[in-house]
């Protein structure tokens, strides 16, 4: 691949003051985290960022990221959702920011996404999550990183500035 | 270490079949832009050790020194502190992924090991950013029968890798989950 300083990226997308809510091991069911949905539905809740994943034992993790605002507005029915849900773990990470890098193609430049994440690690940024698809990679962070991330990724992608 | 998972679409819980009988509520579609899917992939997905020991960037760098080409990543902590991190490389490549991180097996930590030899990755594309689509998404495909092994909601795209038998009944089954343009 090309070197780092030739892969052009745009401009960061940062969301910050984030929950970061894990639901792990939910039992594999149709609708098992419709509770979960309905409650962010009945709120008008945005979710700024999901993974779900194979947790074993016919069972799922669920990951997802709100405003921390919004999560202060839902803590008091949680409870009742994560017992509908039939969650075994319920863990709570803020504040924490999603950041999203898009542009160098993790799909057709090998390397790419390795380039993210040791430039990311270290710096000693810590990845809760992350996200990567054709195009784009999204990673969870702690909120207190964000600007050591910020710096970290504009030395190793170029970050077209701004046009004002 | 590694191991091929089996798929498991046939394990179907008593819910399901319950559902299925009666007939869950069909809700209204949501519209949304399209849907795509990708080559035949495979999966990794990988336990690995959490907190400051987390290798996924050396396994990244392994990978990528192979120039093995890295199409999708899930990643986050488990229930025990683990990380669990799924990848979907190209196909043919499978065999060089799994020899090189047999190699590295001890150094980088890994815990367990599977994978799928032939996935696909569907990508559905929402109009606005929604919470119910990714929900949608799921329940529509394990009510049909079909459990994708990951998914996610990176920008403006909802993706999940699904085994590869599996492909035509998802998107049948999506199609009438969904409002197709």
């Amino acid at each position: 691949m090309g070197s780092a300083e030739t892969l052009e990226i745009y401009p960061l997308k940062i969301q910050r003051g984030l929950t970061q809510l894990s639901f792990l091991r939910i039992p594999t069911r149709p609708g098992a985290t419709r509770p979960l949905f309905d409650l962010l539905e009945r709120h008008n809740v945005p979710v700024r960022f999901l993974i779900e994943g194979c947790a074993g034992d016919y069972n799922r993790d669920l990951i997802v990221c709100i405003d921390s605002e919004a999560f202060t507005l839902l803590e008091p029915e949680l409870k009742e959702v994560e017992t509908r849900m039939q969650t075994q773990a319920l863990e709570l990470r803020q504040p924490v920011a999603v950041i999203r890098i898009l542009g160098p193609h993790f799909d057709i430049r090998p390397g790419t996404s390795s380039l993210l994440f040791g430039a990311l690690q270290q710096a000693d940024i810590a990845i809760f999550s992350n996200a990567t698809t054709i195009t784009s990679s999204m990673c969870v962070i702690p909120d207190d990183q964000v600007e050591s991330a910020k710096r970290v990724i504009g030395r190793t992608f170029d970050i077209p500035k701004k046009k004002k | 270490m590694s191991h091929r998972d089996k798929p498991h679409m046939s394990e179907q819980s008593k819910t399901l079949e319950i559902m299925r009988r009666i007939g869950a509520p069909r809700p209204e579609k949501i519209r949304i832009s399209g849907i795509l899917q990708s080559p035949v992939l495979a999966s990794l997905t990988l336990l690995l050790p959490g907190g400051d020991s987390d290798p996924t960037a050396t396994v990244l760098e392994i990978l990528g020194e192979l120039e093995i080409n890295i199409r999708f990543i899930n990643k986050y902590r488990d229930s025990v502190g683990n990380t669990s991190l799924c990848l979907c490389i190209d196909a043919d490549v499978l065999d060089t992924a799994i020899s090189a991180l047999d190699v590295h097996e001890e150094s980088l930590g890994i815990r367990d090991f599977v994978y799928h030899p032939k996935v696909i990755v569907i990508s559905i594309y929402p109009h606005k950013q929604r919470p119910r689509v990714a929900e949608r998404l799921l329940t529509a495909l394990r009510m049909d029968g079909v459990d994708p092994l990951s998914t996610n909601n990176a920008s403006s795209v909802v993706s999940c890798v699904v085994n590869s038998e599996y492909v035509e009944q998802a998107l049948a089954c999506l199609a009438s989950a969904f409002e197709l343009p």
